[in-house]
C-alpha cells in the first residue's frame, strides 16, 4: 500500500497520465482510501485546468503592423548586405549564405 | 498543375525559399507563427512590453539563423527554443528556488484528525470569468521563477509532451519532470487560499 508521501509525489508527476504500472495501481488504491490525497489530486488538477483555460493573447494589430515593417526592413537590408540589428544583439550573418 | 497559395505551403518549402532570399516566403512564416510566438512569450514573460520585444527579437533571430535550421526537429520546436532563450535571462538563485525544492515533500498536517487539504470549488470555468481570479492566476505565475514557469507553460498550458519540452529547453526529461512537479505544487499552494475561501 502506498503512503501519502508517495502519493503526493506521484500526483504532481503524473497528473493526467493513465498509467497501469503496479505503482499506479498502488497509488490508486491509496487514493481510494485517503480523502486527503484525493482532495490534493483534485486541487492540482483544477490548478492546471484554470491555467489551461486562461485566454491566449493574439498579436495586437499595432504590434502586427510593426512586425511586418521590421520584416520588410530586415529582408530589404539583407538583400543589400546590411541587415539591421535587433535591440540587444549584433548581426552575425544573413540567411542565403548557402542553399540547402 | 495546382498552384498553392503561400499560406498553404509547408514550412520546409518556405524556409528553403526564405534562405534563398524570398521576402514573401519569410513573411508567410512570420504570419503563420506570430500568434504562437506572441502567445507563448506573453505566457512566459507575463508582461506585454516584454512579449512585444520578444516577438520582434525572435523573428529577427530566426531570419538571421534560418540557414542553420537543419530540419531535424519541427520548425515550431526550433521557434519555441528561440523564444524561451529570449525570455529566460540569467539570474541569481533566489530564495523562492529553495521554497520550490521544499515542495518535493508532502506537507505534514498538524494532527491526524486534521485534514491537510481543503476541498476546492467545483466550477473553475465560472470562476475564471472573475477579474479577481485572473489576477490571482497571473500573479502566482509571475512569482514562479522563469526556469520553472517556462516548463509549466510548455507542459500544462501549451500542452507539449515531456520529450518536446526537454528538446525545446535542451534539458533532460527528468529535469522537466522535477520542475513541473515543483511548479504545479507551488501554483496549487498559491491558489489554495483563494479557492478555499470561495467555498466558505
Amino acid at each position: 500500500m502506498a503512503n501519502c508521501a508517495e502519493a503526493y509525489r506521484f500526483i504532481c508527476d503524473n497528473l493526467d497520465e493513465k498509467l497501469d504500472s503496479p505503482r499506479c495501481r498502488r497509488i490508486r488504491r491509496h487514493l481510494a482510501g485517503c480523502p486527503d490525497c484525493s482532495t490534493l489530486l483534485d486541487s492540482v488538477k483544477k490548478t492546471v485546468t484554470l491555467y489551461r483555460m486562461m485566454p491566449v493573447p493574439g498579436v495586437p494589430s499595432g504590434i502586427h503592423e510593426t512586425l511586418l515593417k521590421t520584416v520588410k526592413k530586415l529582408t530589404a537590408s539583407s538583400h543589400r548586405g546590411d541587415a539591421p540589428q535587433s535591440g540587444r544583439q549584433k548581426t552575425r550573418r544573413r540567411p542565403g549564405g548557402h542553399t540547402r | 498543375m495546382t498552384v498553392r497559395r503561400g499560406s498553404d505551403r509547408p514550412d520546409d518549402e518556405l524556409i528553403r525559399e526564405a534562405v534563398g532570399g524570398s521576402t514573401p516566403a519569410f513573411t508567410t512564416l512570420v504570419r503563420r507563427y506570430e500568434n504562437t510566438v506572441y502567445g507563448f512569450a506573453s505566457r512566459v514573460c507575463r508582461d506585454r512590453e516584454k512579449a512585444r520585444e520578444t516577438l520582434q527579437d525572435t523573428f529577427v533571430n530566426v531570419y538571421r539563423k534560418l540557414d542553420t535550421f537543419d530540419g531535424k526537429s519541427r520548425f515550431s520546436t526550433w521557434l519555441y527554443t528561440i523564444v524561451a532563450n529570449n525570455c529566460l535571462m540569467k539570474r541569481r538563485r533566489r530564495k523562492i528556488d529553495d521554497l520550490l525544492e521544499s515542495l518535493d515533500e508532502a506537507p505534514t498536517g498538524s494532527g491526524k484528525r486534521q485534514p491537510r487539504f481543503t476541498e476546492w470549488v467545483e466550477t473553475p470555468a465560472d470562476l475564471l470569468l472573475t477579474r479577481e481570479l485572473r489576477s490571482v492566476l497571473d500573479r502566482s505565475l509571475k512569482h514562479l521563477p522563469p526556469d520553472y514557469r517556462v516548463v509549466f507553460v510548455l507542459r500544462d498550458m501549451e500542452e507539449k509532451s515531456g520529450a518536446e519540452t526537454a528538446a525545446i529547453l535542451k534539458i533532460s526529461e527528468e529535469a522537466v519532470k522535477s520542475r513541473l512537479r515543483r511548479a504545479r505544487a507551488f501554483l496549487r499552494t498559491q491558489l489554495a487560499p483563494y479557492m478555499e475561501r470561495e467555498q466558505e
